[in-house]
């Protein structure tokens, strides 16, 4: 059916003044991919779905939302209250803002497994250093959208989660506090902070699919990875991408969507860890909450942050723990790419994640001696894993690697 | 691939697309509805008055929807004036569109009256010409209001603006540059003495 | 067939042990927070949470407002059905969209109690354990063990014990007789503020199991046209 669409002379005239119709042709339908794909590369387009959502209901819960911190008694605001109001006047509104909350921790859920996909099967090696690049920006803007989009329902944790975290800005050498000012945009947390966040928060998201075009761009360049790490270059051992990966990536979205609709429907607040019990209080600027913590797809750079005992260390580490990550495809040295034929490199994956899993659990706890330790012990091992790679592959004996598919 | 298995594929692409695009819709419609007056506007959207308050003969212009409207307390001899010069309106009976209609119109007499029970007229005041709110001038004849109305004047209003001229009832006199009688809206009684409007 | 159960096992198996670490630190940190919860038994249905609706009215209006309710929403809302005439003779000649507000001032409460009567429209969502919290709370008065806190003041199930609102339904000087009836007082205001904090939650409920029907048959299409698309493939 997509074929007779494709073929109809209305598409040809606009693919001769555009080009639409071979870009569709090439990048949705003929493009071709390795046989072998499991579903750990199926994330991808489930990410891009969960994209698509949070556009669309961010977009009408912007319809109703207000960014302003004027107080209407009782320690309540125009924010907190418009974001009520959705939940119970607008019709469906409590339907939107669900789908949005849950969509965001959603969004992360699949990220990270996008992401642990990418480090284990090698994908971040040459020639797709750009991709991973490229990836890494785009989960930074995520990071930036989210900070600034739990600003906006102005509960306690909204108002003192962007206190702790613009006051981090402060420690940055020289330019410190003139920089938490400008961020800002007043001498604490307040109304033009919210704006201008509330604005950001609009903007970053289609930024975010702009470079998620990019993403599929260098992709496309170089074709799939897939989970022998070797590359598939013979006909026998790609296909095209549809019908193949377009109904296999149906199914995928199909597991996500019975997942995603039982959180919202069944779940919203997600055990807590979605929507935070404290933040259904309305922000109060002269009374911190016990335990401030980040949402928890935050925690573990949080904790990272936290782990060091100067504050200038604590942002210098963070910035390292991201360039770190940027630096992947060029400290690891070894020619094999899956984790899967490398026995030293595969245990020290698995060691890593479940660094940033313990990071994470350390984060969403109160700084204790007990803790403390195990985020840095974890901590020592997320760095370590970088500084160990460009010596790993002199004494790894890799498997012997597997035919090209097919051939 | 046979044909069987073919069959087979080709049965579940249509079921997989109609299903898919049968859920898009549906998913789609909280998000239209979203849209659409909240809660809150409307419960906003009725006002209740209490019709003692008007003497006979008084008028007060009240707001509904953030629109004026028009409850006018009619005595046994307003109430006469309105039969009798059919031939002066454009629209005697309210049937030249929706807006002049009005789902409690069920009897004739409610048709000329254009009200539930005579003595209480509730009604639009927004000229159907240009929206300007017109003037009361409730006496018959030039005695009390001059030039300014015609010499058949059978009482009713006066659009100041561009010189319409409404009965009783709200209906359009001939030669008037409003096309339409002034609009009818929803309204009940609660009991006897307060009316719901909207 | 095996390359696939080896290559997801350890994942699934990966993730399941963090599923269960991460829950056993919500159970872990339930506990904690003083004694654990006694259970509610919240009933959403209407003629509870009309009885809420009494209680509320009766005894905490008195200090605690419900910013979000209206009283036109008492009509509104299947679980209230309340007539105009009945809402009308709550809101005492406000109009109906007014929202239910106590009539004491904040700041004279404050000079009473030491702190503003929080208001009570998301509360049940504001307080780790919701509707058991509250109900707790309502019959958690008791005499300090440690003879510190006043009687009045000492709560078994407020964090730190000491609580500014002073024993709303009479919990602490109870006869042995009332004990049942008010045990259904603090049942049902639990209730209704577990109602008025996500009024919509019955509705999302009942849509939400047609949507899991639908996404569980869309999804085994998907699988099933999957499995027919890739039939010939060797892979």
């Amino acid at each position: 059916m997509i074929e007779r669409m494709l073929n109809t002379r209305l598409a040809g005239w606009i693919d001769e003044r555009t080009n639409a119709v071979s870009f569709i042709r090439y990048h949705l339908i003929d493009y071709p991919t390795p046989k072998s794909l499991n579903y750990w590369w199926a994330f991808g387009s489930i990410a891009l779905v969960i994209l698509i959502i949070q556009i669309v209901t961010g977009l009408f819960l912007a319809m109703n939302y207000k960014a302003s911190t004027v107080a209407t008694g009782g320690g309540f605001t125009v924010a907190f209250d418009s974001v009520e109001r959705i939940m119970r006047d607008v019709n469906y509104g409590w339907l939107i803002r669900y789908m949005h909350a849950v969509g965001a921790s959603s969004f992360f859920f699949v990220i990270y497994l996008h992401m642990a996909r990418g480090i284990y099967y090698g994908s971040y090696k040459g020639p797709r250093e750009v991709l991973w690049l490229i990836g890494v920006a785009l989960f930074l803007i995520m990071q930036s959208t989210v900070f600034f989009g739990y600003l906006l329902p102005w509960g306690q944790l909204s108002y003192w989660g962007a206190t702790v975290i613009t006051n981090i800005f402060g420690a940055t050498p020289v330019i410190g506090p003139w920089l938490t000012e400008l961020v800002r945009g007043g001498f604490s947390v307040g109304d033009p902070t919210l704006t201008r966040f509330f604005a950001l928060h609009f903007l970053f998201p289609l930024v975010l699919f702009a470079i998620v075009i990019l993403h599929v761009l260098a992709l496309h360049k170089t074709h799939s990875n897939n989970p022998t790490g070797v590359e598939q270059k013979s006909k026998k051992s790609v296909i095209p991408f549809h019908p193949y990966y377009t109904v296999k990536d149906l199914f995928g979205i199909g597991v996500f969507l019975i997942i995603f609709a039982y959180f919202v429907f069944y779940n919203p607040t997600g055990f807590g860890y979605f929507m935070e019990t404290d933040n259904f209080s309305p922000a109060n600027p002269l009374h911190t909450p016990g335990d401030i913590s980040p949402v928890w797809y935050l925690t573990p750079w949080y904790e990272i942050l936290r782990m060091i005992p100067s504050k200038t260390g604590g942002i210098l580490a963070l910035n390292l723990a991201f360039i770190l990550l940027f630096l992947l495809p060029w400290l690891d040295r070894s020619p094999v790419r899956a984790a899967t034929y490398r026995p030293v490199f595969r245990q020290m994956v698995w060691l890593f994640f479940v660094a940033i899993l313990v990071m994470g659990y350390c984060g969403h706890h109160p700084v204790t001696p007990v803790y403390n330790l195990i985020g840095r012990i974890a901590g020592g091992v997320y760095f370590g894993f970088f500084l160990l790679l460009p010596f790993v592959h002199k004494f790894e004996n890799p498997k012997p690697l597997p035919e090209e598919e097919g051939a | 691939m046979d044909d069987k298995d073919k069959g087979r594929r080709d049965f579940l692409y249509t079921v997989a697309t109609g299903m898919g695009v049968a859920g898009a819709a549906t998913a789609a419609v909280p998000f239209v509805r979203s849209m659409q007056p909240a809660a809150d506007t409307m419960a906003a959207s009725t006002t209740e008055f209490d019709l003692a308050s008007l003497s006979p003969g008084e008028l007060k212009v009240i707001e509904w929807r953030g629109q004026p409207v028009f409850v006018l307390h009619r005595t046994p001899e307003m109430i006469k004036e309105i039969r009798g010069h059919n031939q002066m309106l454009k629209d005697p009976q309210s049937r030249a569109i929706p807006e002049v209609q009005a789902v409690w119109m069920k009897s004739e007499a409610q048709r000329i009256d254009r009200s539930i029970r005579p003595e209480y007229l509730v009604i639009s005041a927004v000229c159907t010409h240009l929206g300007c709110v017109p003037t009361f001038k409730p006496t018959p004849g030039q005695k009390d209001w001059g030039n300014s109305v015609p010499s058949d004047w059978p009482g009713g209003w006066h659009c100041e603006c561009h010189g319409s001229y409404y009965d009783l009832s709200g209906r359009v006199i001939k030669g008037s540059p409003a096309p339409y009688n002034l609009h009818a809206i929803p309204y009940k009684y609660l009991h006897d003495a307060t009316v719901l409007i909207g | 067939m095996r390359q696939t159960v080896m290559t997801v096992t350890r994942p699934i198996v990966f993730v399941a042990i963090l599923v269960c670490a991460v829950l056993s630190t919500k159970i872990a940190s339930a506990v904690e927070a003083t004694s654990s919860l006694k259970q509610a038994h919240i009933n959403l249905d209407k003629k509870t949470i009309n009885k809420g609706l009494q209680v509320f009215t009766d005894v905490c209006m008195g200090c605690h407002s419900a910013r979000y309710l209206t009283y036109h929403d008492l009509m509104d809302y299947p679980m209230f059905g309340l007539t105009r005439k009945e809402a009308q003779d709550l809101s005492g000649g406000q109009p109906l969209t007014a929202a239910m507000m106590s009539s004491l001032p904040p700041e004279a409460a404050k000079q009473s109690f030491g702190v503003a009567p929080p208001d009570l429209s998301i509360i049940a969502k504001a307080r780790e354990g919701k509707g058991d919290y509250i109900y707790s709370l309502l019959t958690g008065y008791g005499h300090d063990p440690k003879g510190n806190i006043p009687d009045g003041n000492y709560n078994e199930y407020f964090p730190g014990h000491r609580i500014a609102m002073p024993d709303p339904l009479g919990w602490l000087n109870r006869d042995a007789s009332d004990t049942d009836s008010l045990k259904e007082q603090a049942r049902d205001v639990a209730s209704f503020l577990v109602y008025i904090s996500d009024p919509h939650q019955i509705e999302r409920h009942a849509i939400g199991k047609w949507v899991m029907i639908f996404l569980v048959v869309l999804t085994l299409v998907f699988y099933l046209l999957k499995r027919a698309v890739w039939k010939d493939v060797k892979h």
